[in-house]
């Protein structure tokens, strides 16, 4: 059976009969259940729907005796509709979009209170995505029709409903190039013409102002000021809002100057003219706030130049304009995406920009009430600004926080270091003092007393080093004056002695001369050293005497394995390897005179299957652990504490 | 006028014309120049009409006071007064009407006049002059009447209290004497050094400044600038104000002051200094208010330089006229 024919007329008739009935009943279910009575696809029957709601509209608007409840409830219905599933998401947008072109403004308050408090249903699943457009295109028509100045809260409920609605990073509401209002021209008088402020509201403002009490009101003739006005000034002053207007004038040269040279004498003037403590005035705002209601607010300047001295000596106006200064500033520095390249500042109007910044925040500071407050503020609100320019130079991201990925591979855990490998022990035979430096300072010669004894310590000169310029002195051919011979030197003698006593046996035989001074002294041991000294040989031949006449004093500072004395030789490569191959396959019972450990011989089994070269292996771990130890002695010890005497013994005759 | 000399010039008096429009200043080289502030004042005002519509020299000696009677300016200098009408004088026509000296009783050594004011009572001249005495010339019969004996070092400024009648005057040894203008005795004779709150000996005791209110005198030199109530002839504040003042002033609720320092300090009758207005000289010399007019109603200082500071705001200055 083919599907009955859907007929629009009648479908839409009975739509709309059941939509009144809806209406007045308060209920949805008449619609509900015609919907489901109609013949005809859902689509179809929506879109009749849909027609036949905005329908009903019209005849209420038509008829002019509807409320704005009447067209409130309609509206319910139609979003109950969409809850149920009859009527298509966009059907409730457009019957507010219908009302609010319909009515005069007072009644689309009333309209747009129910628009704001559905917030929540707009931006439910259902309807976002269909009517986000609708509402835009609604609100956008709604501010073109009011006035910003007259219907200044209705405008802001708009925004702030828009604000609400639509996500942070939704295109429409930023404004992604930085663009500024261009038409935000400030209008003031050039050359000396009828002021654009009437006389009446001069009268009326009385603040708190020194000087021209006495002459406001006076003067009734339009034409002439009665007081005597600083055209200079004012001029400059209100110049300067065409660069806060367009900031990017100023990256030009010459309207930098100009800029520049205005913006000093205007900020001179605000040093110089420090403003009262309003605590004396408080009456008179009082008095003012009560009589004028919009005090406070004012969206455009007034520029007549008879107000120039009343607003000077203004703390909000003062405050307004050093904020522009600071607004300027932070645009002049600051990096945005879609400045062109030829906007940079060169370092002189950088330097300018940072003093006269401070500037700026020291002048808020003195304007009472709370100037410290207001300045901390307005700095704060500076430092949050730089966040969102840096959002939008990302090309403003959405602020929705995405779930992250659980996708990231395991680290491999890192090996710790054996504790044995700190103390040396290790394969690489380094004490590891966890910190570089000290790891490489220790492992230089872990035993202090060792690397005191070592050669590069010796300070102590050789006797012939030291006295052989006192010796040529002493020789009589040289003719060298008593006075210039070095042993005068008390310097040198003091040495000269100590020397002596640590390398000579003639500083300690007994003499029965008597020496009148150290100098006497010195030269006859100078002498009898030059009698010992072979004279004329090169000092190496020198040294090697000197060994063989100073036993004494030698043994007390060299180190005892440098002399020839076989038993503290270390042990070389050789001798190991012939240890080894005598060792063969009994190595591990020397290992352990050798003071090895369990895992270090299980190494040494392992790095090779030769028991030759295990042995010497062994040999060599043992060598690479005791260093300068590694002696012939120690090893010959061991040898024999392990039963080896026979190589212990063959050792020892090599 | 070489750049040396403009170094060095010093602007020791103001006056204005009786119709406000133009105002008159002597300097350290016995010339005068003229403004005219209506053209600096104007929208349209240049570079140009800052500078004088007028300039001669009219003593030989440096100009330390002027003054203005409803048609005349009074000038002197180094012992001579000669008097010049101002109508002349915008017509650019630099003939003085007529010069008088004081009797000195020296003939050697002529003194210099460092104050003059009109006393309204009887139409006479007070002249604090350099021999000590004070000097009162008949305006009407162009003579010297009298001469008011009492100072003991020369006398560096005079004012009149108008409702009593009586001279006040202040001199280099530190008294402020007032005279009766009739006897020409001296009725009281106040030592303003003498008084702790108000002396400060590191200055010294001259009085550089007096001026009054009727019921109220300030004075100040040496001594800090002090406010006096004049009946009981004792002060009421004393302000703290470093450095020396040259000239002081009423003004509504306020006392303006200028004096060594590069500002104009405003003060408050009970004591306070509320502002220091910072001006183009070093050191300032003299203040005036222009009275005569109410569109011109500037403040203009004059000092150690060739510039003069006008104020149509008290609180800033806003422009300057240069020599």
């Amino acid at each position: 059976m083919s599907p009955s024919l859907f007929n629009f007329i009648d479908a839409r008739d009975k739509f709309v009969d059941s939509a009144k009935c809806a209406l007045t009943g308060k209920s949805s279910k008449p619609l509900t259940h015609t919907f489901h009575q109609i013949p005809g696809n859902e689509t179809e029957k929506k879109t009749t729907l849909d027609q036949a709601l905005r329908g009903v509209l019209g005849d209420q608007i038509d008829q002019k005796k509807a409320t704005c409840d009447d067209y409130l409830s309609l509206i319910y219905l139609s979003i109950d509709a969409v809850t149920e599933g009859i009527c298509s998401a966009t059907t409730p947008f457009l019957l507010l979009g219908d009302v609010l072109d319909c009515l005069p403004l007072d009644q689309c308050d009333k309209i747009f209170s129910f628009v704001e408090e559905k917030v929540s249903t707009w931006k439910s699943n259902s309807f976002y995505t269909a009517g986000k457009n609708y509402l835009l295109r609604m609100c956008n028509d709604l501010l073109r029709r009011l006035s910003k100045s007259q219907n200044t809260v209705f405008c802001g409920r708009i925004q702030l409903f828009l604000a609400r609605l639509f996500p942070l990073s939704e295109k429409s509401g930023l404004n992604l190039q930085s663009q500024f209002n261009l038409d935000n021209i400030t209008v003031f008088n050039k050359n000396e013409q009828e002021s654009t402020l009437g006389q009446k509201h001069t009268e009326e403002k009385e603040e708190n102002m020194e000087v021209e009490e006495g002459e406001m009101g006076e003067d009734d003739a339009p034409a002439p000021c009665s007081i005597p006005i600083d055209y200079n000034l004012y001029r400059k002053f209100w110049t300067l809002q065409d660069y806060f207007r367009n900031p990017v004038q100023c990256y030009d040269k010459f309207s930098w100057m100009t800029f520049l040279k205005y913006s000093d004498e205007t900020l001179a003037v605000f040093k110089s003219y420090k403003l009262d403590d309003m605590q004396a005035s408080k009456r008179k705002l009082e008095e003012l706030r009560m009589s004028d209601g919009e005090h406070v607010y004012f969206a455009k300047f007034l520029t007549s130049e008879k107000l120039m001295d009343l607003q000077l000596s203004d703390g909000n106006f003062r405050r307004h304009i050093l904020l522009q200064y600071l607004i300027l500033f932070q645009y002049l520095k600051g990096q945005v995406k879609f400045k062109s390249s030829s906007c940079a500042l060169n370092d002189d109007q950088a330097t300018w920009i940072e003093e006269t910044t401070k500037l700026v925040y020291q002048l808020l500071k003195e304007i009472p009430p709370d100037g410290d407050k207001f300045a901390t503020m307005v700095e704060h609100i500076l430092d949050t600004e730089e966040n969102w320019n840096g959002w939008k130079n990302e090309g403003c991201p959405s602020f929705v926080k995405e779930r992250t990925v659980d996708d990231k591979p395991k680290r491999p855990t890192r090996k710790r270091q054996a504790p044995e490998d700190f103390l040396g022990k290790g394969p690489d035979r380094k004490i590891f003092m966890g910190n570089d430096e000290l790891t490489r300072l220790w492992n230089l010669n872990q035993d202090n007393m060792e690397a005191c004894k070592s050669d590069s310590r010796e300070f102590m000169p050789s006797l012939d080093e030291f006295f052989a310029e006192a010796i040529e002195q002493a020789d009589p051919a040289n003719m060298v004056e008593d006075e210039y011979k070095v042993v005068r030197n008390p310097n040198y003698g003091w040495r000269a002695l100590r020397l002596l006593s640590r390398r000579s046996p003639h500083f300690f035989q007994p003499t029965n001369q008597k020496f009148k001074s150290l100098a006497d002294y010195l030269d006859s041991m100078v002498s009898k050293l030059a009698k010992e000294l072979p004279k004329d040989i090169p000092s190496e031949e020198i040294k090697t005497g000197e060994e063989d006449d100073d036993d004494n004093g030698d043994n007390l500072l060299k180190e005892s394995n440098d002399s020839p004395s076989i038993q503290s030789k270390l042990v070389t490569n050789q001798q190991m390897d012939d240890i080894a191959a005598k060792l063969g396959a009994q190595w591990k019972s020397l290992a352990s005179h050798l003071e090895m450990k369990a895992a270090e011989l299980r190494e040494i089994e392992s790095d090779s299957e030769d028991v030759d070269m295990q042995a010497k292996l062994l040999l060599v771990a043992w060598q690479d652990r005791e260093g300068t130890q590694a002696t012939v002695d120690n090893l010959v010890t061991a040898l024999n504490a392990a039963g080896f005497s026979q190589i212990a013994d063959s050792l020892s005759e090599a | 006028m070489g750049p040396v000399e403009l170094l060095h010039m010093s602007v020791f008096s103001l006056s204005y014309s009786p119709c406000g429009r133009f105002l008159a200043a002597g300097n350290n080289y016995g010339e005068i120049a003229l403004f005219s502030l209506s053209a600096a004042l104007s929208p349209d005002a240049t570079s140009q009409s800052q500078k004088p519509v007028l300039t001669f020299t009219a003593h030989e000696g440096p100009i330390f006071s002027l003054i203005s009677t409803d048609c005349h300016l009074l000038s002197a200098g180094n012992g001579e007064i000669s008097a010049w009408s101002w109508t002349e004088l915008i017509k650019k026509n630099v003939k003085p009407l007529w010069t008088r000296r004081p009797n000195y009783k020296s003939s050697l050594e002529i003194p210099e006049i460092n104050s003059m004011i009109i006393n309204p009572r009887d139409n006479s001249l007070v002249v604090g002059a350099g021999d000590n005495n004070i000097h009162i010339l008949d305006m009407e019969h162009g003579e010297f009447k009298s001469v008011l004996q009492g100072h003991s070092d020369y006398v560096h400024c005079v004012s009149v209290r108008e409702r009593e009648g009586e001279i006040l005057s202040g001199g280099e040894d530190g008294a402020v004497r007032i005279w009766d203008s009739r006897t020409g005795q001296s009725v009281h004779c106040i030592e303003v050094y003498k008084y702790e709150d108000c002396a400060r000996p590191q200055y010294g005791k001259w009085i550089s400044c007096v001026t009054t209110d009727s019921d109220w005198m300030l004075c100040s030199g040496g001594p800090a600038l002090s406010l006096w109530h004049l009946r009981s002839l004792s002060p009421t504040s004393v302000f703290p104000l470093t450095g020396c003042q040259r000239q002081a002033t009423f003004y509504q609720d306020k006392i303006l002051a200028v004096g060594e320092g590069p500002y104009v300090s405003h003060c408050l009758l009970g004591g306070k200094v509320k502002a220091e207005i910072p001006c183009t000289s070093q050191s300032l010399n003299t203040l005036q208010l222009n009275t005569n007019s109410t569109e011109h109603r500037v403040l203009t200082v004059g000092g150690s330089s060739d510039h003069i500071d006008v104020f149509t705001n008290l609180s800033y200055k806003a422009f300057s006229l240069s020599f």
